[in-house]
């Protein structure tokens, strides 16, 4: 009885497995990527980032000088970035495609001309 | 050369007295709100790509309290600005008809813009275009004259 029952579970098991594979899933990573951006008026380094769908990132960003901001509209993410403590903005994005985020936080003359790109592929 | 004295000493005070900072008259505001209204001011029918929701709204009054507030107030009537009437032109109010009465796209073409001589300044780049487009939507839902209080740089 209880052989039974063990050798049905790894049946079903061998069956779930299976039709995972044969659908094209690739497990998600446990730990998500970690990007460092740097942030000073009135620029983000690196400027332009490419992820994959699907895959956890988390941009670590940290501010050189006065408080920004960082808003994709689109994916409705925004983060205010500090003076002193970097600032985590962790997210799987779910749509491909090129996305422009801009600072969220006045921050002087050059502040609508602060962008990051984000590249979004398959 | 006492005559050509004579003329540069009055050409000079005709020029300072140009300078002076006064109050136009009725037939120069007429002529300029048309000028601006139907030839300098562009951008006509550019249409306002954020609809008005709450959201929207409320960013652009946080847009708008960070940068235009200077000179605007914080609720677009000029409340608190202590320079605001002193000025020529007067700082506009932003609730009248004369700027009410601008489409969104050239109230958008003014932001980005500014219009000369006026001392509204050109402002893109100093905003996102998305800051720009929210603004002008509070521009559109002015809250009631006072009611925001005083700019934080005149009232500290």
């Amino acid at each position: 009885m209880k052989a039974g029952i063990i050798l049905r579970s790894i049946f079903v098991g061998c069956l779930a497995m299976g039709s995972l594979t044969l659908s094209g899933f690739s497990p998600v990573p446990d730990t998500p990527r970690r990007i460092e951006v740097s942030v000073k008026r009135f620029a983000y380094t690196p400027a332009e980032i490419t992820l994959k769908k699907g895959e956890p990132v988390v941009l670590v960003l940290t501010t050189e000088d006065v408080a920004h901001g960082l808003k994709f509209k689109e994916l409705n993410l925004n983060s205010k970035i500090d003076k002193g403590k970097p600032s985590e903005l962790a997210f799987t994005p779910d749509k491909v495609g090129d996305f422009v985020g801009h600072c969220s936080v006045f921050c002087g003359s050059g502040h609508g001309s602060m962008t990051l790109t984000l590249h979004v592929t398959e | 050369m006492r005559r050509l004295c004579l003329a540069s000493a009055f050409g000079l005070l005709a020029v300072l007295a140009g300078c002076k900072a006064s109050s136009p008259s009725k037939v120069e505001r007429g002529v300029m709100r048309w000028t601006k209204h139907t030839v300098s001011v562009r951008n006509k029918s550019e249409r306002n790509p954020l609809p008005p929701t709450s959201e929207n709204i409320a960013a652009g009054k946080e847009a708008f309290s960070h940068y235009c507030v200077a000179c605007h107030g914080m609720d677009g009537q000029n409340t608190g600005v202590p320079f605001a009437d002193s000025m020529s032109p007067p700082v506009p109010m932003l609730n009248s008809s004369e700027v009410q009465s601008y489409t969104d796209g050239q109230l958008k073409w003014v932001i980005d813009n500014g219009i000369e001589p006026s001392g509204m300044p050109a402002s893109k780049g100093i905003l996102s275009d998305e800051e720009i487009w929210s603004t002008v939507l509070f521009i559109r839902h002015l809250p009631p004259a006072g009611s925001l209080g005083d700019p934080p740089m005149y009232s500290k």
